[in-house]
């Protein structure tokens, strides 16, 4: 295509943000009526079809699960969001560091991230949950999780960084700034840290996307936010004890799950488009 | 040349020990120890030890020493190739992972092999109209399969194959009186409960793999080189099938040190929602009672298996790639 910028976005980047926003829009207006259905327990009307009362139908106690679905936006996002900070927070300064500094520091960056992906992220959280070490057992459900998931999670920021801080650490920008009597850390956030964060908050998003799924998993085990707080995960254990009754209580959450985890990789998807428009080599 | 291949391997050695020690370290910084925790519902055999028992069992896992020197005599049992003995019935714990790799490794075989034969012809027929309709159609296929969560598909298919059509069992290895079939009804017996497993743990790989084998074609098949051999008038099928797995090999490689860490995180969950005997569900069940010598024998397992996924992957890129060589570790 054009080599220079072209001014449309890429619709994969607006499609994305599109369903993204509509979520979040969905899982911070939902009116606090609505909430309170997603608890009430109407032992008149298990496991009813959808209906005008019940849009997406009600579970094994009654309880409304359009309420439910709703409510469990907020945990997701929450606790993605969170995750996905937490990452960076992480993975950051880690990367910066190995990258830039080598050595020792890359050495050992290099191994501990080495160590994480060859444990399954899915493990890591379970042993972590289940160990369960008294000062995490403390915090609420949400940062609990959010913690777990971003100890998996800072690898992907920490490799990008590692490698474009290795690979830039012996260019004519650092040495010419160095020339200028430049320090360290202001080449690091002056110089070099502009030009690569684009790419950062690109594996952001995928990460986002990551810890809702995970987030999702660990709740469906049994290890994620405790009931009676829905989550999308939770919804659907739920589900697994009505299969052969209620289709609708598999459905709907998933559902909801999938949009979200769909327009997180849209977005970061599109991000990239749109940094490197000549069409991603990986995909 | 040597040197290179001696640091990858010592750099991945320590790296498993890392793993193990976090991984040991971790378990024991729970509250309490084995012999007063545990489920109040499950069945607690310990509380009916006199103390004296209760030492003995503490001294023979040395529950009473130092953290380090517990991880010391772990490892040096590892070593020999003794796992230890389960703190759940105090049986080998190699054993119990024996009888229970067949089932997970015959699944995620399947799954890896179904994986493999639908990837390359899907990647290879996008990559040689790429921007055609089949590119596209399977482009957004795989994009959507890959959002789509492992235990959400579960169920759905659940609904829909067992449940409204009533063609494929629920859940389990085998049916209500399956062991009194002949051989050739166990062989289907067994391969109907086994249908939804292995597309649960295939389709997000499968998706995934797709489009590598046709971003790495398009690259390497497709690139300078083969632009050369087309105007030698190599013909673009012969290019595919002569050229294109050869060259899309290596990436290959470097892929399979990322999927099966996924292949293991999904056996979890896929052995969880249909009641599969295997090691995700005995993973599941060993952390939530506590038992660390089957956890610790599953994470180095599993461990041991990706690591050495990754580390052949560099290997093979040390040997096939001079420009790799200069720069170790």
């Amino acid at each position: 295509m054009s080599p220079g910028r072209s001014p449309r976005l890429p619709g994969n980047l607006l499609s994305g943000a599109a369903v993204l926003l509509a979520l979040a829009l969905v899982a911070l207006l939902t009116p606090p009526v609505v909430r309170d259905g997603a608890y009430r327990v109407d032992l008149d009307r298990i496991l009813s079809t959808p209906s005008w009362s019940h849009p997406l139908g009600t579970d094994g106690l009654g309880r409304d699960l359009g309420a439910r679905v709703l409510c469990g936006a907020r945990t997701s996002l929450a606790v993605g969001l969170m995750a996905a900070s937490l990452s960076l927070l992480v993975g950051l300064p880690c990367g910066v560091i190995a990258g830039y500094r080598g050595g020792l520091a890359d050495t050992i960056v290099s191994r501990c991230v080495e160590a994480v992906l060859c444990v399954p992220s899915l493990v890591v959280a379970l042993a972590l949950l289940a160990a369960e070490p008294r000062w995490l057992g403390r915090l609420p459900d949400a940062l609990r999780i959010a913690l777990v998931l971003g100890v998996t999670g800072w690898t992907p920021v920490a490799r990008y960084l590692r490698a474009e801080f290795l690979r830039l650490a012996e260019s004519d920008l650092v040495s010419s700034a160095r020339a200028c009597g430049a320090g360290a850390p202001r080449i690091v956030v002056r110089h070099l840290l502009p030009s690569s964060l684009a790419p950062v908050l690109v594996t952001a998003a995928f990460t986002v996307g990551a810890s809702i799924l995970l987030e999702a998993a660990l709740s469906f085990i049994g290890l994620g936010v405790p009931p009676p707080t829905p989550t999308w995960g939770g919804l659907l254990a739920e589900a697994r004890h009505h299969v052969a009754r209620a289709w609708w209580l598999a459905l709907f959450p998933g559902l909801a799950l999938f949009l979200a985890v769909l327009g997180c990789n849209l977005l970061g998807e599109g991000m990239r488009d749109l940094l490197d428009p000549r069409g991603g080599k990986r995909s | 040349m040597l040197l290179g291949v001696g640091r990858r391997l010592a750099s991945g050695l320590v790296t498993l020990l890392l793993v193990t020690w976090v991984a040991f370290a971790l378990i024991h910084a729970a509250p309490g120890d084995p012999l007063t925790s545990g489920d109040a519902d499950e069945e607690r055999w310990f509380l009916t030890l006199t103390a004296e028992h209760q030492a003995e069992i503490r001294a023979l896992y040395h529950l009473d020493e130092p953290l380090l020197r517990q991880y010391g005599w772990w490892l040096r049992d590892v070593v020999r190739g003794d796992l230890g003995l389960s703190f759940h019935d105090r049986r080998p714990v190699r054993e119990k992972i024996g009888e229970r790799l067949q089932t997970t490794l015959g699944i995620n075989l399947v799954a890896l092999v179904l994986m493999a034969f639908l990837a390359l012809p899907a990647g290879g027929y996008a990559a040689w109209r790429p921007g055609g309709a089949w590119d596209r159609l399977s482009g957004a296929l795989g994009y959507a399969l890959y959002a789509i969560p492992a235990f959400w598909a579960a169920l759905l298919l659940q609904i829909v194959f067992s449940v409204k059509l009533g063609w494929l069992p629920l859940y389990g290895l085998i049916s209500d009186g399956g062991e009194r079939l002949g051989i050739a009804g166990r062989i289907l017996d067994r391969a109907a409960h086994m249908v939804l497993p292995v597309v649960c743990l295939s389709y997000g790989g499968l998706a995934y793999l797709s489009r590598f084998v046709r971003a790495s074609l398009l690259e390497n098949a497709f690139g300078e080189a083969s632009r050369a051999a087309r105007a030698r008038g190599v013909s673009v099928a012969r290019l595919l099938i002569r050229h294109g797995p050869r060259q899309a090999s290596l990436p290959m490689l470097t892929l399979a040190g990322f999927v099966l860490p996924a292949l293991v995180s999904g056996s979890v969950i896929v052995e969880t929602i249909f009641s599969i005997p295997g090691l995700g569900s005995l993973f599941t069940d060993a952390v939530l009672q506590r038992d660390v010598p089957v956890v610790m024998g599953l994470t180095l397992l599993s461990s041991v298996m990706t690591l050495a996924g990754v580390v052949a992957a560099d290997l093979g890129y040390l040997l096939a790639d001079p420009r790799v060589r200069r720069v170790p570790g």
